[in-house]
């Protein structure tokens, strides 16, 4: 019986996920270019997709360099949300208030507004950081951030990090609610400094939250697209720039090697389940959820 | 009890998506019934160079001819717009008649995406229609795309500011480059002020460059094509526009052309290389500086030696009525108004060239337009494959050219290109 509880939500997400990934698996094995997008029968190549990409040492750059920006992104926004979340506790009411309407407004904003008006800010000739940092008395005067790839990541990182902080600082910050305040002061007591009682009585606490927030923001941060393809518009070298998702678009839309793109956006998928997978399992094992 | 949920989700589903049929049916039934005589027809022209004034025109001319028919116009942007074509055309909800530059116009005929109108040609100007734009909207013989306009790229320039430095209008290559540099310093006053204005993404300014000196992009033999761009004279080329971009211009490295006429406006830009219309667009009314018009001249881009010009990039775009258009009959009647000579001379009117040969004494008789008259008879094109869309849709050249604005080894990234360009062109 509660078996059958679950099957209208199976039912749906088979239709509303299962359909596409059967179409994308389906597409990833067939010859697909713009005439068959337009009528021409596809034919069918097996794995030759895959050899073609896994062959490619600009689909390997690519994957390396969304890894590594995943990973500075996650680390950075659990680090900062934390230390936003653990602020939130400790100021008055009037500055809580304002952090939490600041955070809200940060998180409500769509992401391609946000990129677009973070990619204002950044502009090589008319940006407020350029002239800032000119008028601070560096020599900024129409330095483009986005042409050089360290640069243009540390763009993006600002933004994905910066809409990434709301819901971790929020999350966080309900965790830290239910951490006991006689524990706290039980241990204040025995003489522990700050960072003893965050290690020793906040976090175990928090670890269950924290496991799951940074596995989410994984998943989060690995198909990020909207940032780094508006960024890409505004000026950066998209060669040097393009991340897995961004690549997957590029290839099926832009080249019109729609089979080679959804080959790329499969692997995608399969790395997310991989990790999503084996995260949930060791959380699983290790913690009582 | 499972099985009987099991059965009613089955049932419910079975009914909604059998309901879900008979509704589409019913109205793509109705829909053709009424196609002959009335319907809507979805008009997409990209970017800024139709004016709203033509497109009041031909929405009003379309209504008059077939009564009870609309026309809807939706302004596209260049920019991402053969992403937008693949998934539009392909769609249910296909625009009817869209507009494509006439470097990517053969993907799409190529894979089917338009209608094929050969047999209507001669209504549509037939004979008389420029043949070099003709070219772009044919492929294998069969003929899909109505040239709208053409255009090829001069030298829009500052008189004043030539007067004030001495400068004359340069006759060669280094003349252009020296006048840049020259008037750059002359205005080191102004902040930002570029001398010759060159962002970092402006390729179709950089192919002259790399024509007159014997460069290409790519050149196909025997069936296989092989990227150009490393090749000696495309080099020379380069090596110019790196000049240029480092001594006369202050143009952002990583933008493209399209908010030039805005630095011009502000006095940033002494010469500025762009089509014909380019003029209008600096003088309009909404967001330019109607005031300079006075001061504004035109030449084409001189060659290496005295006395030659500079092959100019033969810019354009064709008009097309999608493969899925519904009524494909009232968007006919509306592509005979838009290639019509009363439509093309006001297009000609604004110094863009008309696609027919009857009209082209028409381009009215400003500077501008005699520089581009002059240049037009030396205009070459991007290699003539289906598969070029892709080449632009990667901004295999925009990189390179960024890379070198930044300061790259020219001849690395231009190998780089050539890879990129042939992996894209042999298919």
């Amino acid at each position: 019986m509660p078996y059958a509880l679950l099957l209208p939500a199976a039912l749906v997400l088979a239709l509303v996920l299962g359909y596409p990934f059967a179409r994308l698996v389906v597409l990833s094995m067939q010859k697909f270019g713009l005439k068959q997008q337009f009528g021409a029968p596809p034919d069918w190549v097996g794995a030759a997709n895959y050899t073609t990409i896994l062959q490619d040492t600009q689909f390997w750059h690519v994957l390396y360099r969304t890894v590594g920006f995943c990973f500075a992104a996650v680390v950075l926004t659990m680090v900062l949300g934390m230390l936003v979340a653990l602020l939130t506790r400790r100021v008055g009411r009037v500055l809580r208030l304002a952090l939490i309407v600041s955070l809200l407004l940060a998180w409500a904003m769509p992401p391609l507004s946000a990129t677009v008006v973070w990619q204002w800010l950044f502009d090589t000739q008319y940006g407020l950081v350029n002239w800032l940092l000119t008028a601070l008395g560096g020599d900024f005067h129409g330095h483009s951030w986005l042409t050089n790839p360290w640069s243009f990541f540390g763009v993006a990182l600002i933004i994905v990090v910066w809409m990434g902080i709301p819901f971790v600082a929020f999350t966080l910050y309900a965790g830290l609610t239910q951490v006991p305040g006689e524990v706290l002061e039980a241990a204040q007591l025995d003489g522990a400094n700050a960072w003893q009682r965050f290690r020793h009585v906040i976090m175990p606490f928090l670890r269950p939250v924290v496991l799951i927030l940074t596995a989410l923001s994984v998943l989060w941060d690995f198909r990020v697209f909207t940032q780094i393809y508006v960024l890409q518009k505004a000026g950066g070298i998209s060669r040097d720039t393009n991340l897995l998702g961004v690549y997957a678009y590029r290839v099926a839309f832009g080249e019109n090697k729609f089979d080679l793109g959804a080959a790329v956006a499969v692997v995608m998928v399969l790395i997310t389940l991989g990790f999503t997978v084996f995260y949930l399992r060791q959380i699983t094992r290790q913690e009582e959820l | 009890m499972k099985i009987r949920a099991l059965a009613a989700v089955g049932i419910a589903t079975a009914l909604a998506l059998s309901a879900c049929g008979g509704g589409s049916d019913d109205t793509a039934s109705s829909d053709t019934e009424g196609a002959a005589q009335t319907g809507t027809i979805r008009l997409w022209l990209n970017g800024e160079d139709t004016p709203q004034e033509l497109v009041d025109y031909a929405k009003t001319e379309f209504e008059k001819q077939n009564p009870g028919s609309t026309l809807e116009f939706e302004r596209q942007q260049w920019t991402g717009i053969v992403e937008k074509l693949t998934t539009s055309l392909s769609s249910n909800d296909s625009p009817d008649v869209v507009e494509l530059g006439n470097t990517q116009a053969q993907a799409f005929e190529a894979a089917g995406a338009l209608l094929d109108i050969t047999d209507r040609k001669a209504e549509l100007g037939g004979d008389d229609l420029v043949q070099s734009l003709v070219e772009s909207g044919s492929y294998d013989g069969r003929f899909y795309g109505v040239p709208y306009y053409g255009g090829a790229r001069i030298v829009v320039y500052r008189k004043d500011l030539f007067k004030d430095a001495g400068i004359e209008i340069p006759t060669t290559t280094q003349e252009f480059v020296d006048a840049g540099v020259k008037l750059k310093q002359e205005n080191s006053d102004t902040e930002d002020f570029s001398g010759i204005y060159f962002p970092g993404k402006y390729w179709y300014a950089a192919l002259p460059f790399i024509w007159d000196n014997g460069g290409d992009i790519a050149t196909q033999n025997g069936g296989q094509w092989t990227g150009q761009l490393s090749t000696p004279g495309s080099v020379a080329g380069l090596t110019t526009v790196k000049t240029i971009m480092d001594t006369a211009s202050a143009a952002p490295k990583d933008a493209d052309e399209s908010k030039d006429y805005l630095d011009f406006c502000k006095g940033r830009i002494g010469m500025l290389m762009g089509p014909g219309w380019k003029v209008g667009q600096i003088v309009n009314e909404d967001d330019g500086c109607p005031k300079l018009e006075k001061d504004i001249g035109a030449f084409a881009l001189p060659g290496k030696t005295e006395g030659t010009l500079a092959p100019s990039f033969l810019g354009g775009s064709n008009l097309a009525v999608s493969a899925k258009s519904e009524h494909p009959e009232l968007a006919l009647s509306l592509l005979k108004i838009l290639s019509g000579d009363e439509y093309q001379t006001k297009l000609a009117d604004l110094g863009l060239l008309p696609v027919k040969k009857s009209l082209l004494g028409e381009v009215s008789g400003d500077e501008a337009a005699k520089a581009q008259a002059e240049a037009a008879e030396n205009t070459r094109f991007t290699p003539a494959s289906e598969n070029w869309a892709g080449v632009e849709a990667g901004s295999v050249l925009p990189d390179m050219l960024v890379a070198i604005a930044q300061g790259k080894d020219i001849a690395t990234e231009t190998k780089t290109a050539d890879e990129a360009i042939a992996s894209a062109l042999n298919q």
